[in-house]
Formats: structure tokens, C-alpha cells, sequence
């Protein structure tokens, strides 16, 4: 049936056209959109976040390497996924961060967080973020961003409101942490860099809206609320977005793609979640940044979130067996 | 390929040209049962072919020539002349006996029970065909005779003309024109019958009382009717001009005609780029369905691959049928196919959205109907005894096959 042979054509399923979109592109316009954090950064911290930004990344990729040779598959380190993964843990850590928690972390973000779950796109839970979670609970005292960056002159907003209440941070100009000037992981708190870079995203529709307005939207609510409980105790609820990783989590982790759900519905609440849960540990969680383990929290909501599916077309539809016969006849048959 | 549009809009087409008359064609028989062999001579006209199911009328060669060579999927006739049959009258009856006529000449007329609501889709199926634009243009006196054929089977009530929105349609007697948003898929069977009757209905059905057929459907019922001759045609968009393609020609001969050539590797496409389906070689003969040609450069458009599913979740996103394609094509790449199900996979309508906005280049289209078809065997198997193959399946509709 398939001679002639000449020329030989190529058979394919449909479509036969394409958006031109690669998961390489993809992860490309993401590395591009972290670039401004990265050289703000660079700026701020000097030559101390550069070489862990270089240090995590190469371990990421080397740890991805060889987890596929150990895997026998093909090297897929030349997606750029690895590369994305290992900047946006960087991006979590304190520039002081010594050598070996970078390795560790990174590896852990790639091993744990990604290859043990399949690869790419498997992954339940924000990868970095696991990474992150590893270093944050083993060596609390080398992931402190304030107390081992005693050297350096900026506020550590967060630190300061969990020690000395909301009298210690009444100086902190707003427009100061928006420029980034504060401490915390540090490309994580670049909020004004991060923010061109989410806007990006979401221009090349790499990012959909409803996560990050879901996010913004539950941190301000739920920090209004507070505020308006009790004004001496509690931030304002711009304070609570412009410090720490709250951009930096609405706009890069909340919307790893793997790990949050799909729908409308599902990414409104999935933001919501996370967003919330950020204030509630901010006020009543030991750790002074909520950012990453509301993410991871909500991560694990996804599968959940997933379910609320709207009807679909037709109608619920079950293949049974007095049917199918026609079915089948009328495929074979013609 | 990303200057792709969507856009369903069909500015202003040429003529309907007829196409030039092939030396050789292979038509197209895997639905229908051969009923002259290899070596019978054949007048444009003959009877060559009936249909085994319902859903197709009977073939009919579409020129005069010779049989040389017949197999399950298709038959070679050598072109020798133009020598025609005798036309027939159309009876001048309704119902069953101008039902029979037309499916003896051709016609599909399993889909005309009586209905309420007739709905004629004047909809393009897909960017980049234009078929429906002359037609409703310069053949309005076919069209009316084909409409008016069509009521007296049908008896509708009410009659829809659905149309895109900044494309010609003008309204026959009697008829609401309805009018939908010119992107894809607005075009497809499903959702033309959802913008006239609010109701949505699974693939391959139709709700009851309502019946569906196209522009060019009512032009080949309308030719039938002025020229007492088979519908041995259809209209296809190539290279922008719209023909009128008598069954069979090979596919290698329209991208001849149409000043294009075919490299090795390419894609030769049957119907639109989003749904069309790729010729063997280029001596495959159109069939009764076809709607356009496409010629799909190698390195052009999408090269499927195996790499995971990302989850990024544009495929949901974009998807009409509001399904999951992404956890759908991960059922079925690891053959979990029972459980497709649980996801839907039978609300498909199979436009291929997914798999063009799909980050990982993915088949998600192919893995849906891998999954569809897998489920229909797995509950036809009734017992090991019976192959689920395809060369059986067709003995167990011997009542089909019979008429």
C-alpha cells in the first residue's frame, strides 16, 4: 500500500503546524527574565553572590548530568531546565552562603526535587524550593540571611519585625526595599528587577496572570486583616509584600509549571493558598520569611486543586459495552 | 511554521475551477465493498464500489477507463476517456425512495432521518480552506435544489445556515442565519451544533432531531439532482484556488498542477493543517472527504517528540472540549488507558489545539486517539477467542455489510 516509495514522504499524526514553542525557549525567556535579579545582585552583594550564583548553577547542571548517565537516558542538560533550576536556588541563599551548602543544596534541588520524581515536568513540589527546605531545617544558622550578613550596613526587615516587633522596621522606607535594598536571599529580594522580569513573563505569556495576582492578592488581604486587628503590632500590608521573596515567589516559584495546577479555578485558589499561608507564617511561624514553605504547601495542594474540573464537552462519557460494538464497526467498517 | 493563523476568515476566493482530468486515479475504497474486479472497463459513471456502513453512499468512477488493479484500501483505474453513462431522472417523490436514489448515485444519506432542526455549516472546518466561498457565492440555484432535497427527506422546521463572522452568507428561503466567531475550531460539526442548539453533544453524534451537513454536501446533493449523474467530486482548497476534484486524482498530480513540487520528506497533507491527514505517496487518490492539500516542507511544522510532559498546562488551556490533553497523552504513553477515560478522553473533538501549542512538542492528538482506540478494543474484547483486529472486527456487523 506504500509504494511507490519515491520520494518518501513523511506520515504524521495531526497537526501538522506548531507554535514554534520549545521547553529550551521556554526556559531561555525564564533565565533572560532572572537576569536583571541576578546582575541586581551582583551589584549589591558584590562578587560573594556571583560565585554562588555561578557555584549553584554548575552543580545543578553537573548533578543533572550525571543523574542522567546514572539513569541511562539521554543527557538532557541542554534544555537550560538544570541551569534555571540551580539560579533560582541560588537566588534563595544568603550571598555569605559557604561552598559546600551551595553544592549540597543545588544537588538536593536537581536529585530531590526533580530526578527522583522522573525528570522534568514530574516534580510535585517547587524543585529549588526542596533544595531550599533541605539547607533551611540541617543548617538554620549558615541559611540565616541577617546573622551571617552582620558585615553588611542594609535592614533585614523580616528578622527585625520577628525579634524587635513593628517598632524596629518603622524607619524602612518602602521605595528603599522596592530598589532591593534589604537583606534576604539575594536574588529573592531584588523586588524591583524581579518584577521586570515577571511582567516579561507574562507579556511572552510564558506565566498566566492568576497565580501571581492570586498571590499578590491573599498577601495583602490577609496582612490587611492584621493590620486592621491591631495597627501596633502587625505590618502593613505593602511592607509584607516588598519584603523578603514575595515577588520573587508570586512570580518564579508559584508558577513552576510541574508543580502548580492548570485551571482557572484550581490557580486562583492555588495562589490564594499560597499567599495567605506566607502571612500566617510570617506572624506566627519561626521562620521570619514564609515565602518558600508556603509555596511548598501549597505545591502540595495541587493535586487536590486539580480535580475541580469544569464538565467536560458532552458531558461525562463512559465506552460501555452494549455501545461500543457500533463504535468499533463503525471505525473498522468504515 | 509561527505565522500561523487561526483566523477562519476567507476574504475573496476565485472561481470554482474544475480540475484537470487525471491519466490514472486511485480511489479510495476502505469503506465500501468493490463490485467490479481488475480488467472491467468502466464509463465515467459506473458503479464500481458499494458502501459497507452506514455514513457513505455508493463509489462511482469519475471517468472512463480500465480497472487495473484492486486491493482492500483502494482501486487503479487507467484513464482512457470521458465516455459517460446514461443520467437518470430524480424521482419525484420524498422519503425512501429518493433516499435510495441518492445513495445508489453517491450520497451519504444514513444522516437524513427526520428532524426538527436542520443545521447547514457554512462554517470554513479550518484556516486555509475556503471551499464553502464560491460555492455559496456563484452556485446559489445548486445549493437551493440541494436544500430543497434535503427537506423533503428531513422535513425540518427550522432551518440554520451557520456562517463566520465577516464571510459571505446569504440566507435561503425559509432559513436563520446564525453567525460565529471566524477563528478555529468554530467550524467543527460539534461546536456549530452547540451555537445553534446550546446542546453539546460527543463526537460522532448528532442530538436528536437535529441534523447537520455542509455547503458542500447540499452542492453535491444539488449536482445530483440537476444532472441525474453520481457525485464522483469534491471541492478542495489548493494553494488558495478552490477545484472541483473528481475522486481518485492522485495527490502527486494536484501538487503538479498547482506549480508546486515534492521533496522527499515532506508532508503531504489531506485536508487542513490542523486535522488534515498525510498521504502515503504521491500516488494516493483524494477521497470523497478530502478538503484541501497541503504541502508540509521537511523541518516545517511539528516533529513530534517523546519528551515528558512539562505540566505546563497550555494544552487545557487552549482546549474547546475543556479536557486534559497533557494527563490524557501521559495515560496513554504508559498505557494506562482505562484511566484516560477518567479524563475524559472521549470528549475529545480531535482539532489538534494541544498538540500545536504544545512546549514539548508532543503528539498529544496521537496519544488521544491511541487511547480511544485502545478502549474501544478493550471493551470489545469480549472473549480471547475473538482477534481484535481490524480485518475481523468487520465480521461482526454482518447486518452492515449486507446492503
Amino acid at each position: 500500500m506504500i509504494r511507490p516509495m519515491n520520494p518518501l514522504l513523511t506520515v504524521s499524526m495531526a497537526p501538522h503546524v506548531h507554535c514554534g514553542r520549545t521547553i529550551k525557549g521556554y526556559m531561555r525567556e525564564t533565565l533572560l527574565a532572572l537576569m536583571p535579579a541576578a546582575i541586581m545582585a551582583g551589584v549589591i552583594f558584590g562578587m560573594d553572590a556571583v560565585r554562588v550564583m555561578a557555584l549553584s548553577c554548575a552543580v545543578a547542571v553537573v548533578t543533572e548530568a550525571l543523574a542522567n548517565r546514572l539513569m541511562k537516558r539521554d543527557l538532557a542538560v541542554d534544555d537550560l531546565s538544570a541551569l534555571h533550576t540551580g539560579l533560582l536556588f541560588a537566588f534563595l541563599l544568603p550571598a555569605s552562603a559557604p561552598w559546600w551548602l551551595v553544592t549540597v543544596g543545588s544537588a538536593a534541588s536537581i536529585f530531590m526535587g526533580k530526578v527522583i520524581f522522573g525528570g522534568l515536568g514530574g516534580n510535585p513540589l517547587c524543585s529549588p524550593l526542596v533544595g531550599w527546605a533541605l539547607c533551611r531545617i540541617s543548617w538554620p544558622e549558615f541559611m540565616d540571611t541577617n546573622a551571617t550578613m552582620l558585615a553588611s550596613n542594609l535592614p533585614a526587615p523580616l528578622q527585625q519585625l520577628k525579634s524587635f516587633g513593628l517598632d524596629a522596621v518603622a524607619f524602612i522606607d518602602p521605595a528603599s526595599l522596592f530598589m532591593g535594598h534589604q537583606l534576604g536571599g539575594l536574588g529573592a529580594i531584588q523586588v524591583a528587577a524581579l518584577l521586570a522580569g515577571g511582567v516579561f513573563l507574562l507579556v511572552r505569556r510564558h506565566i498566566s496572570w492568576e497565580i501571581p495576582a492570586a498571590f499578590t492578592a491573599g498577601l495583602l488581604l490577609t496582612a490587611w486583616i492584621y493590620r486592621t486587628i491591631d495597627p501596633a503590632t502587625y505590618a502593613t500590608p505593602l511592607f509584607h509584600l516588598l519584603a523578603g521573596g514575595s515577588i520573587f515567589g508570586a512570580f518564579f516559584l508559584a508558577t513552576d509549571p510541574a508543580s502548580s495546577p492548570v485551571g482557572r479555578i484550581p490557580t486562583l485558589l492555588f495562589g490564594l493558598i499560597a499567599g495567605v499561608m506566607v502571612i500566617v507564617i510570617r506572624v506566627y511561624g519561626i521562620y521570619p520569611d514564609g515565602v518558600p514553605f508556603a509555596i511548598l504547601l501549597a505545591n502540595l495542594f495541587t493535586p487536590l486543586l486539580d480535580r475541580i474540573r469544569p464538565k467536560p464537552f458532552g458531558g461525562p462519557y463512559t465506552l460501555t459495552q452494549e455501545k461500543e460494538d457500533d463504535a468499533i464497526c463503525k471505525k473498522c467498517c468504515g | 511554521m509561527t505565522n500561523y493563523s487561526f483566523s477562519l476568515l476567507t476574504g475573496d476566493t476565485g472561481p470554482l475551477v474544475k480540475g484537470t482530468r487525471p491519466d490514472c486515479l486511485r480511489i479510495p475504497i476502505h469503506a465500501h465493498k468493490p463490485i467490479l474486479a481488475s480488467g472491467d472497463q468502466v464509463l465515467s459513471g459506473t458503479k464500481i464500489a458499494e458502501a459497507k456502513a452506514d455514513g457513505h453512499g455508493d463509489l462511482h468512477s469519475p471517468l472512463a477507463g480500465t480497472i487495473r488493479e484492486v486491493d482492500s484500501f483502494s482501486m487503479r483505474i487507467e484513464v482512457t476517456g470521458n465516455t459517460r453513462t446514461d443520467s437518470e431522472t430524480p424521482p419525484g417523490d420524498s422519503g425512501e425512495s429518493l433516499s435510495r436514489w441518492l445513495h445508489n448515485l453517491g450520497i451519504n444519506v444514513s444522516r437524513f432521518r427526520r428532524a426538527q432542526t436542520l443545521i447547514i455549516n457554512a462554517v470554513p472546518p479550518e484556516p486555509g480552506i475556503s471551499i464553502y466561498e464560491p460555492l455559496l457565492r456563484d452556485y446559489r440555484k445548486t445549493l437551493e435544489l440541494g436544500l430543497d432535497t434535503v427537506e423533503r427527506m428531513v422535513e425540518p422546521t427550522k432551518i440554520f445556515l451557520v456562517a463566520a463572522k465577516g464571510n459571505r452568507a446569504n440566507a435561503f428561503a425559509n432559513c436563520t442565519v446564525m453567525h460565529v466567531a471566524p477563528t478555529y475550531p468554530n467550524g467543527l460539526d460539534q461546536l456549530v451544533i452547540k451555537a445553534v442548539t446550546g446542546r453539546e453533544t460527543l463526537p460522532g453524534a448528532t442530538p436528536e432531531n437535529t441534523v447537520l451537513l455542509s455547503v458542500s454536501d447540499l452542492y453535491l446533493i444539488g449536482r445530483v439532482m440537476e444532472t441525474g449523474r453520481p457525485a464522483t467530486e469534491t471541492v478542495m482548497t489548493i494553494d488558495g484556488q478552490n477545484l472541483l476534484v473528481r475522486i481518485g486524482t492522485p495527490v502527486g498530480f494536484l501538487v503538479a498542477e498547482a506549480g508546486g513540487s515534492v521533496q522527499p520528506g515532506d508532508r503531504v497533507v489531506l485536508g487542513g493543517l490542523m486535522r488534515g491527514i498525510p498521504a502515503l505517496n504521491l500516488e494516493q487518490g483524494v477521497g470523497r472527504d478530502s478538503t484541501g492539500l497541503h504541502v508540509v516542507r521537511k523541518g516545517e511544522g511539528l516533529e513530534s517528540t517523546d519528551n515528558f510532559c512539562l505540566g505546563c498546562g497550555e494544552c487545557e488551556r487552549h482546549c474547546p472540549a475543556r479536557i486534559m490533553p497533557g494527563m490524557i497523552s501521559r495515560c496513554a504513553e504508559f498505557k494506562h488507558f482505562a484511566r484516560a477515560e477518567t479524563f475524559h478522553v472521549h470528549s475529545c473533538i480531535e482539532c489538534g489545539i494541544c498538540g500545536y501549542w504544545c512546549k514539548a512538542q508532543r503528539p498529544l492528538l496521537q496519544y488521544i486517539r491511541l487511547a480511544k482506540f485502545e478502549i474501544a478494543l478493550l471493551r470489545t474484547a469480549t472473549s480471547p477467542a475473538k482477534e481484535p483486529e481490524k480485518e475481523k472486527d468487520s465480521d461482526k456487523c454482518p447486518e452492515k455489510t449486507d446492503d
